[in-house]
């Protein structure tokens, strides 16, 4: 059945109020086939009805389902080009410029939700680029947690398929992946790129870790607030707020929005995107 | 850098152009008989009439999804007493400018330059309406021409202009102060001078010229900040002339936010976040609208 724009802008809001995630106009043909397997599921005749569904009782249960249908747990490296750009062009060489003032020549990055390590190896080859330049004689160190050990597994071994390493600029590809000869399709990281990122496992609902969890300059956190609910989302938050250092920044996934769990971040926009700064 | 010192730069420029665009001879008919007394909408709607691609624009402005009006607008008329007879002059420039500058011989295409200042002039429209802002079509039109200066630059001085693009490409520089470096001047006050030339009212005037400063605006700094925010928004989502420019701003830190915020203090409970993603769905609306006043000749 496809939706109509009065239906799609009343999912819409429903999703967003409750998980922070905007849907845009242009993907309305890809909630529509998702929620038609809801639908069936549910046996709802209707969008409307569906969207009576989820405001019901056993909408909570119900929105569990229909998030793991529109959320795809897929992740690739260079994912979100607009911010990588940021940071190349505006965000990393203000950090490094405030952090050579106060003489302090290490820069600290936090992927939380790190997944297979997609992310957090991403940083670590744009700043392995660097070394020679921009940070040179700086000492990097990249944190990916995950609260999934067997994606620790995964990251910690740094063997990717072609889907994963797709994004990946030639330049980069060239120096920092080889295919692996023994096993066809796969791509094996660099031991240079994997030293400079360690994995944890973390529950982000841990207090007592997430305290420790310190002085960190960029911590990324894409696409997982949006199963918490508002009163765990802000307190989530206010911890990577205070890991932060005072010039830090906080990304969240392309579609997020943290607008009313957190007053004390502040936007900060840049081509195609935007980040929260301390 | 002294206003006054880049403003005579600007004037000076300006005036070297022989072949700088006039105003539609229907046009200029239109703003006299506006400083009449007692003038009709029928009187002006009579004589815009007379000029068929002038009375098509008009009309596409007023009924593109991005200007929204609640009902459609289906004659010149009533296209006229819905703008009230305050805006028609806008109106009447805003349109001859778009015929002064449609050709493609400039620095960029065309179009891209038209789908940032109709989105700049659509996004004022709703900063506007959401901070409670009396005048929403001043807000749209201050939008649509508030970087008339670019047009200048891009068509007279096309390869020195296009050499100040290239120098910026991908840094975070700003276009303006990349303009004062190899010309003296930048498109807000060159955008002024032409603006002055063709009688713009002052208020119209002041936009063009303080876009980027809302700060010293005088005669209405809460339009200004208006059009430097709507402009802000458009450079980082999409409607940024395919990327001309590297911005970068920390909303609460804007002049303009700190301008609109003491005047209307609801704009801070704003969804920026849902702000910048509805915006995004706008743009193909934009695209839309500044196609078919390009091809309302046909």
């Amino acid at each position: 059945m496809s939706i109509s724009d009065k239906d799609f802008e009343q999912l819409r809001d429903f999703i967003y109020n409750l998980c922070g995630m905007y849907f845009h106009s242009t993907k309305k043909y890809f909630l529509e086939s998702r929620l038609a397997r809801r639908m069936e599921a549910t046996g709802s005749k209707t969008h409307m009805e569906y969207y009576q569904l989820l405001k019901s009782i056993r909408g909570n249960e119900e929105l569990k389902f229909l998030m793991d249908e529109i959320t795809t747990n897929e992740t690739y490296f260079f994912r979100n080009i607009p911010q990588l750009n940021a940071l190349e062009t505006k965000l990393l060489p203000e950090i490094v410029e405030t952090k050579n003032k106060m003489g302090f020549r290490k820069l600290r990055i936090w992927s939380a939700a790190s997944s297979s390590g997609e992310e957090a190896y991403t940083m670590a080859m744009i700043l392995l680029e660097k070394r020679n330049t921009l940070l040179k004689d700086w000492i990097i160190e990249i944190v990916g947690t995950d609260i999934n050990e067997t994606v620790i597994a995964q990251a910690k071994e740094g063997v990717y398929n072609a889907y994963s390493v797709r994004n990946i600029p030639d330049l980069y590809k060239r120096k920092y992946i080889r295919e692996d000869n023994g096993l066809f399709g796969l791509f094996v990281l660099a031991p240079e790129v994997k030293k400079f990122v360690t994995f944890n496992k973390l529950n982000l609902y841990d207090d007592n870790k997430m305290i420790f969890m310190k002085t960190f300059d960029i911590i990324f956190c894409a696409n997982v607030l949006i199963y918490f609910d508002t009163a765990s989302k802000s307190k989530v938050v206010q911890h990577f707020y205070n890991n932060l250092q005072p010039y830090g920044y906080f990304f969240v996934g392309q579609s997020e929005s943290l607008h009313g769990v957190n007053d004390k971040f502040k936007t900060v926009h840049f081509p195609g995107g935007f980040t929260y700064k301390k | 850098m002294d206003k006054n010192a880049l403003i005579e730069v600007a004037e000076q420029l300006v005036e070297k152009i022989d072949d700088l665009p006039t105003i539609p001879v229907v046009a200029t008919q239109v703003l006299q008989l506006l400083d009449q007394p007692d003038v009709s909408v029928e009187d002006v709607a009579d004589l815009m009439l007379t000029d068929q691609v002038m009375t098509a624009r008009v009309m596409k402005m007023l009924n593109s999804p991005v200007y929204k009006p609640s009902h459609e607008i289906t004659s010149l008329k009533r296209a006229l007493v819905y703008l009230g007879l305050r805006h028609i002059r806008e109106v009447a420039l805003t349109t001859s400018v778009i015929s002064a500058f449609e050709s493609d011989s400039g620095a960029f295409d065309i179009s891209a330059f038209w789908e940032h200042s109709f989105g700049v002039g659509m996004v004022s429209k709703t900063i506007a309406a959401k901070v409670g802002y009396p005048d929403l079509e001043k807000a749209y039109i201050s939008g649509i021409i508030h970087d008339l200066g670019v047009v200048f630059l891009s068509n007279f001085m096309r390869e020195e202009f296009l050499a100040v693009l290239d120098s910026i490409k991908g840094r975070p520089i700003k276009l303006a102060d990349a303009e004062i470096e190899r010309f003296g001047t930048s498109h807000c006050e060159i955008g002024l001078s032409m603006a002055r030339k063709w009688n713009f009212p002052d208020a119209y005037c002041e936009v063009i010229a303080y876009h980027h400063s809302p700060g010293e605006a005088t005669i209405d700094p809460v339009l200004c900040a208006i059009v430097n925010l709507a402009n802000l928004f458009c450079s980082v989502r999409g409607l940024d002339y395919g990327g001309r420019e590297w911005v970068s701003f920390n909303l609460f830190d804007e002049p303009a936010w700190q301008i609109l915020k003491k005047e209307y203090p609801r704009l801070a409970e704003l969804d920026v976040e849902r702000f910048c993603y509805e915006l995004d769905d706008a743009i193909p609306d934009v695209q839309e609208l500044v196609s078919s006043i390009f091809n309302s000749k046909e």
